[in-house]
């Protein structure tokens, strides 16, 4: 029971999110058709309108849309004409994806790692050097973080390509910058909970029990540590899998992160909620699975859809 | 009928270090591939649909129309081997080439010309270039839904012979005919796919290049077409067009040897690699310029608008604010057009001369016209770049300087600005204009009474008149008579402030020559070759 209705709110969510997207870019000022190259006389611009529904009523532009979504068809895309948006999303998402989960896979691991290392060595020099990578990372942005990756290994040292996509060569630089941030941020979020779970009673009394020291922090320490930081992890795999615009254009990658900001400056209405719904979609979801792990990490949350 | 020329600057890259009587043989065993940078996924590779230069850079090279351009930039016939022009100028029979191929090995045929452009004039196509076929009879009525398709001048008398006969003659109708419009499609590939032009897979071409991968985003690659009727002339094999946008990255790839040739050159590198042996700075075919709003005060006075436009120190403002080697413009068409006495421009000279002392009188003036003891308040308006951004300051602090006035400066987005201008929200606007083909005529019709370009509200009829009578002129030097006649028309009202002519910058390994640099498109591949590693 509880699984059908949280899928029920999934799709009103995703429903809600569609709708909304789709009336408020409507009223953005501007025409996908404008432009100051071509000249368009009336009659053809009427012909080319007419193509996407765009003559007529927003009601019925709303309703014709929702037709085609329930079969997932998401339309063509206006800026290029031979494209449709669920094209766009498939060639593009792979490139994306792959970047996201190498960077999601290196901020998790080293993220964690240094967060562990920080706190089992609270106020030592471990910690300070680990808060100090993890400073580094907040406070680099990836725009600068990213020219200098390449300046350093492509440029200077030609260990690896600049940008392109094709061998895997050409992910290294761009899953490095992109995972930066996360793992700073995983670093801190992780040394303080940990902090916070070595203080706890039962810790004490594992310890007074005589239990070794990794079995400790393995099993009662981390295990307990770790719950906030997967809360932060499911928007965090979904802003890194469907691709970030500043990395994919340094990069040249090929992915879908560009189609979010450019589809919005083009008034290419059908890619603006095409990428949208994409994205709420996979955050849902995702979502979702998270809830549902928390009941295999912590067996204390039960999966019930009445009030505690 | 003498053929009048087009003109179009052409740099040929002589490669260094090849002087030796070996490079010939050497020659052989370098592979003939090259890689570029096309800056942004082409939109579209349909003919009929594309609208903008990263498109029509990779349709030039995989296509050919009944003309195609030499090396010097001047229209010869490409996919037709004869043509015939009626005494009147309005019918023209072509002749195709038996050797015409398409990339599939079957034959190129007239009614594949016919179906083609019928494509591009079909209402339900909605192709946004479908106007430049108007001067065919009968388009555009079919093309406005008034008119039936059987109407329209275009005929395959028989698999090799195509007729089309003109509204009224047409003095640049070869150059016309070499656009990416104007190329033919295969009609059974296209009739039972609508999609042929989406992937690489079903696509067919009858160019010197064919394609064959588009990797979406990421690359377009195309191959040398050995069914090119032409193909001996081909020296590249293969033509790589990588998808880098941010001019950093590119020019790191340059560097790194990632990338041939790149375009459009980081403005913070462009002192530096100024000397450089790669570097070239090419015309571009267009001109950067305000809009004044004559409907709008206080340029509804035209002493204040010649003053604000005497005001401006181009020399200052390219060469220290934008740098990259612009042409300041003192009239609308940029240089490039070759006619029988020269230069379009050169013949046609400067409208005016910069003159701050002028610029001030000609305001008191104006002001003294429209009984203004203080002048209404100016903005000038641009859309969100840092470029425009720069000039619009740089603009502002010579009003300042030279005609006492403070100007405030304000920017929209791209497609919001569009928006704002077009509803004549504004009183002097920037705004860019690059022609298609090098013509004055693509330059000169932007200010037309009723062009949708024309956001000015300036209306002459004389103006009008001399373009009408321009565009029917068989021969050329009455008909840039009449182009200049106009061109002076304009200058003297000055609806718009010009302030320079494009220029592109390029970086080009010297491994390569050959290479040809029109005014009007990005470099032309169909000769290049690669002479060194």
């Amino acid at each position: 029971m509880y699984i059908v209705k949280r899928i029920l709110i999934m799709l009103l969510t995703i429903w809600v999110i569609a709708s909304l997207t789709f009336l408020i870019m409507k009223f953005i000022p501007g025409d996908p058709f404008a432009s100051d190259a071509d000249v368009l006389p009336e009659e053809v611009l009427q012909n080319i309108r007419a193509k996407y529904n765009l003559d007529e009523p927003i009601a019925v532009q709303y309703v014709l849309y929702m037709k085609d979504l329930v079969t997932f068809d998401l339309g063509f895309s206006i800026q290029s004409e031979t494209r449709s948006v669920n094209s766009i999303i498939a060639d593009g998402a792979p490139a994306s994806a792959l970047l996201g989960l190498q960077a999601l896979v290196i901020a998790l691991a080293l993220g964690l790692l240094l967060g562990i290392v920080a706190a089992l060595n609270h106020n030592k020099v471990l910690d300070y050097a680990s808060m100090f990578i993890a400073i580094i990372g907040i406070s680099v942005p990836s725009f600068i973080l990213a020219p200098l990756l390449i300046k350093y290994f492509a440029v200077e040292w030609g260990m690896l390509p600049v940008a392109s996509w094709g061998t895997w060569q050409h992910s290294i630089l761009p899953t490095l910058a992109l995972a930066a941030t996360p793992l700073a941020v995983i670093a801190r979020f992780m040394r303080s909970s940990m902090l916070e779970v070595t203080n706890q009673n039962y810790i004490k009394t594992a310890d007074a029990k005589g239990l070794s020291k990794t079995k400790l922090v393995i099993r009662h320490g981390i295990r307990n540590a770790i719950l906030p930081v997967i809360s932060f992890i499911g928007p965090l795999f979904v802003s890194l899998i469907t691709g970030t615009f500043v990395i994919e254009k340094i990069f040249a990658i090929p992915g879908i992160g560009r189609y979010f900001v450019d589809s919005i400056f083009n008034r290419d209405y059908p890619v603006i909620v095409g990428t949208t719904i994409f994205f709420s979609v996979l955050l849902v979801l995702t979502l979702f699975i998270i809830d549902i792990s928390y009941r295999y990490i912590d067996p204390r949350i039960k999966l019930t859809s009445g009030g505690e | 009928m003498k053929k009048w020329l087009v003109g179009m600057l052409i740099l040929v890259i002589v490669a260094a270090g090849c002087s030796n009587g070996s490079s010939g043989e050497s020659g052989a065993d370098i592979a003939q591939e090259i890689t570029v940078n096309a800056m942004s996924e082409p939109p579209d590779l349909d003919p009929a649909l594309a609208t903008d230069t990263t498109s029509g850079w990779v349709l030039d090279h995989v296509f050919e129309g009944l003309y195609t351009k030499d090396e010097s930039g001047n229209p010869v016939l490409g996919a037709a081997e004869n043509v015939d022009v009626s005494e009147d100028g309005k019918t023209y029979t072509f002749t195709l080439r038996d050797d015409a191929k398409w990339s599939d090995g079957s034959n190129v045929t007239a009614q594949d010309f016919e179906y083609g452009w019928k494509r591009v004039l079909n209402p339900d196509t909605g192709s946004s270039f479908a106007f430049y076929m108007y001067y065919i009879k009968g388009a555009e009525a079919y093309n406005k839904g008034d008119g039936a398709v059987e109407d329209v001048g275009i005929t395959a008398q028989d698999d090799k012979t195509l007729v089309v006969e003109l509204g009224a003659p047409l003095g640049y109708f070869d150059e016309l005919l070499t656009m990416w419009t104007f190329y033919p499609v295969k009609q059974d590939l296209v009739e039972e796919n609508n999609a042929w032009s989406a992937e690489a897979d079903t696509y067919v071409s009858n160019g010197p290049f064919k394609l064959t991968k588009w990797a979406h985003d990421s690359e377009v690659v195309i191959e040398k077409n050995e069914n090119y009727w032409d193909n001996s002339v081909v020296k590249l094999d293969k033509v790589t067009y990588k998808i880098v946008n941010d001019a950093t990255t590119y020019y790191q790839m340059f560097k790194t040897n990632e990338l041939d040739l790149i375009q459009t050159l980081p403005s913070d590198v462009l002192d530096q690699e100024k000397e450089s042996e790669e570097y070239s700075e090419v015309p571009y075919f267009g001109t950067y310029m305000y809009m004044f709003n004559v409907e709008k005060e206080p340029f509804t006075n035209e002493k204040i608008r010649r003053a604000f436009t005497l005001a401006v120190d181009r020399e200052t403002l390219t060469k220290n604010v934008t740098k990259s080697g612009e042409t300041p413009a003192y009239a609308f068409v940029p240089p490039g057009v070759e006619t029988p006495e020269g230069d379009f421009r050169e013949t046609g000279g400067e409208y005016f001369e910069e003159d701050a002392a002028e610029a001030k009188r000609l305001l008191e003036e104006g002001m003294e016209e429209e009984g203004w003891t203080e002048l209404p308040e100016v903005s000038i308006s641009y859309n969100t770049a840092e470029n425009n951004k720069k000039i619009a300051e740089a603009v502002q602090a010579m009003y300042k300087d030279n005609l006492g006035v403070d100007v405030k400066l304000e920017n929209q987005e791209w497609k919001t600005y569009l928006d704002t201008t077009q509803q004549g929200n504004f009183q002097m606007a920037r705004m860019g204009w690059i022609g298609v083909l090098v013509d004055p005529v693509v330059i000169l019709d932007y200010y037309l009474g009723d062009s949708p370009n024309n956001r000015t509200n300036w209306v002459n009829e004389e103006y009008d008149q001399l373009m009408a009578d321009a565009k029917v002129e068989q021969d050329p030097e009455t008909r840039y008579d009449l182009l200049h006649q106009a061109e002076a028309v304009l200058m003297e009202d000055l609806p718009f402030n010009p302030i320079y002519h494009y220029t592109n910058n390029y970086l080009t390994s010297q491994n390569f020559e050959n290479i040809v640099y029109p005014v009007n498109r990005y470099p032309y591949l169909k000769w290049a070759e690669k002479v060194s590693e």
